[in-house]
């Protein structure tokens, strides 16, 4: 019985995924079974359109730059982080990642306002910062359990082998957050390269692929819809291996900070640890 | 190294207040004391780590305080190690060396040099949490010893050993200390360590250094109450000096007469004597034969606690609990729980403390 439901669940999870997939590659107009054979057409359309090509462009640029932001300023928030303390640091942590719960709706109005009061015009600028600003708490998230096994001593123990402070950032702190910093980068360009609901509010005459695809849907019901959905699902693809396999990287060069203080020295000569037993007599202690 | 009156507050707390300290080339220092007593606020001050609020610091008669931990030939051994994990064990040894510009051939024997020192030579290209914490313990030492610092501070590094490992880097470090004639300031919280290591012991109790000494300076002649407490264990009986005479008093008690030698205290003080375990003799009690005049106690053991080569008793007298130490008499346990016992002790025993 399980089993079966896990085969519905699963069925029901990739199902659209390979329906969009094979239709976009339908030899026909028809959006419905019975399937009667492939063509790369709807592909070739898509791609001739304008519009898509420059919407791809639009989105890929927005991604690419919102996440170079949230990454400048998520490092930046990363460090401070580290210097904290127990609870002040779990508070403020917490403070940082939390407006991940914030609705798109409030987050676009609420910037809207914003950019109208600061007379600053809806264009691919106000877009990229929009993402940037939605973008952040879930870089920050994503560092959270680095930022927690960071020890601020490696910092001091740089400086202490003669590292100035710019030094011990380039030589420890950075190489250590570093497959981190890209991991959340890269989260992030997938955020922004998939946000619809935000960039309604905030862009100008530009628009993005999720906001093309969408007017498209709007209007009529077109095949070339499934080969603009697949593009971006595909990109979406790449760029979550492209995380994992930098998860990956980051697990095999053993720069996760697991040190174990209390192992045993399993290559100490024993008949060595013997013999100290022998020889060092501990005192009783708490004698009085 | 010289360290002159110096103060250091955090906000309304005084981790330290006036401190003096002589640090002597070569030698092994010990700075010991409970947790929050100020020895790791001292130890991060001479490393560079913490500025005092006042005071100087003298590393080879030239001014330190102003100088970043960069620029002091202080070196660091931390309590949690602090390896770099993004560096094998070769790369984080060679650390400083590559920041100071050393040549890669120079390098490489340095580095091997240390490695051979500490006994990792084949873990060169390990990664460091594929080691031990005995053998992250010794890296860090390696990576702190390869600069040939004038200083190599330790803050507390075998807490997080267990205890055979523990034992067996102390012995280590004595050794690497005798190899590089390197000085060291190792902190720790921990008597045992002290008394094997070094050379100086400073106790220090809120923020100040209650006694300076050597090992057996503190352990025989602590100053006091605090001092004979924490280092080793002992019994302490409050008390009040009487007639002195020659240097030695007669102290009443409110359980036995004592005699002790006594320093400072004048007659009428009141003190506390402290009594080592093992200076205390122990004797099956005969009736009407009541021992000496003064400096005996008669008592039941309460307990008798066996180990190996070592006998310790506690014995009760009215409410008060003595410890007593013996060396495992050859012909087996003497004295059983219940038993009847008289104590007694050389004068020499008995240390007066003053209030």
């Amino acid at each position: 019985m399980l089993r079966l439901y896990l085969w519905i669940y699963l069925l029901f999870l990739y199902a659209p995924i390979v329906v969009i997939g094979m239709f976009s590659f339908h030899s026909s107009a028809s959006l419905v079974f019975p399937f009667e054979g492939w063509s790369l057409r709807w592909y070739v359309q898509i791609f001739d359109s304008e519009t898509f090509r420059s919407s791809l462009y639009n989105s890929l640029l927005v991604a690419s730059l919102s996440s170079l932001a949230t990454t400048v300023l998520g490092a930046t928030v990363a460090l401070a982080l580290i210097r904290m303390k127990g609870k002040v640091r779990e508070a403020v942590a917490t403070l940082c990642a939390a407006p991940i719960a914030l609705p798109g709706l409030f987050l676009g109005i609420a910037l809207l306002s914003a950019f109208a009061q600061m007379g600053l015009n809806r264009s691919l600028l106000t877009v990229t910062i929009a993402h940037t600003l939605y973008a952040l708490p879930f870089f920050v998230a994503t560092l959270r359990s680095r930022i927690d096994y960071f020890d601020p001593s490696l910092e001091e123990a740089a400086r202490d082998l003669g590292a100035s402070p710019i030094q011990a950032f380039r030589m420890v702190t950075l190489p250590i957050l570093r497959p981190s910093l890209i991991g959340a980068a890269i989260l992030v360009f997938a955020l922004s390269f998939d946000e619809l609901i935000i960039t309604v509010f905030v862009s100008g005459n530009d628009t993005t692929l999720p906001m093309m695809v969408w007017s498209m849907m709007r209007r009529t019901v077109d095949p070339t819809i499934n080969a603009a959905s697949m593009v971006a699902f595909t990109l979406s693809l790449i760029v979550i291996v492209a995380a994992g396999a930098a998860f990956w990287l980051q697990q095999r060069a053993k720069t996760s900070y697991r040190t174990s203080p209390t192992g045993v020295d399993a290559h100490e000569p024993s008949d060595r640890a013997t013999e100290e037993r022998a020889q060092v007599v501990r005192p009783l202690q708490g004698l009085e | 190294m010289q360290l002159k009156n110096v103060h250091k507050s955090f906000g309304p707390f005084k981790a330290l207040n006036d401190i003096n300290l002589d640090i002597r080339q070569g030698e092994i220092l010990t700075l010991l004391g409970p947790s929050g007593c100020g020895k790791t606020t001292l130890m991060r001050i001479i490393a560079g780590f913490e500025a005092p609020t006042s005071g100087n610091l003298l590393i080879a008669e030239n001014d330190a305080v102003a100088l970043p931990p960069e620029k002091r030939s202080v070196n660091m051994v931390f309590q949690r190690y602090a390896l770099f994990p993004h560096l094998d064990v070769f790369d984080n040894v060679a650390f400083g060396l590559r920041l100071q510009g050393v040549s890669k051939a120079q390098i490489k024997e340095q580095v091997n040099a240390m490695l051979h020192l500490v006994q990792l030579d084949s873990f060169a290209n390990r990664w460091i949490n594929e080691l031990s914490g005995g053998q992250c313990q010794r890296v860090a030492l390696a990576r702190a010893l390869v600069n040939r610092p004038d200083v190599l501070l330790l803050d507390e590094p075998l807490a997080a050993l267990d205890l055979k490992i523990r034992h067996h880097m102390l012995k280590e470090l004595k050794r690497i200390h005798e190899e590089t004639g390197t000085t060291f300031v190792y902190v720790t919280h921990d008597q045992d360590e002290a008394m094997i290591l070094s050379d100086r012991v400073v106790l220090m109790n809120k923020g100040e250094i209650e006694q300076l000494g050597s090992p057996q300076d503190l352990y025989a002649a602590p100053e006091s109450l605090f001092c004979a407490r924490f280092f080793g264990d002992t019994n302490i009986i409050e008390g009040h000096v009487g007639a002195v005479n020659g240097g030695f008093a007669d102290i009443s008690t409110s359980m036995f007469a004592a005699r002790g030698a006594v320093r400072r205290a004048a007659e009428g003080a009141s003190v506390s004597l402290s009594i080592r375990p093992e200076a205390i003799r122990l004797s099956a009690a005969t009736p009407g034969l009541a021992g000496g005049s003064h400096n005996t106690l008669a008592g039941e053991v309460q307990d008798v606690v066996f180990i190996g080569n070592r006998v310790v008793y506690q014995v009760k007298h009215g409410n008060n609990l003595f410890t007593c130490q013996q060396s495992r008499p050859v012909t087996g346990i003497e004295h059983a729980p219940g038993s009847l016992v008289q104590l007694s002790w050389p004068d020499e025993a008995v240390v007066v403390l003053t209030h």
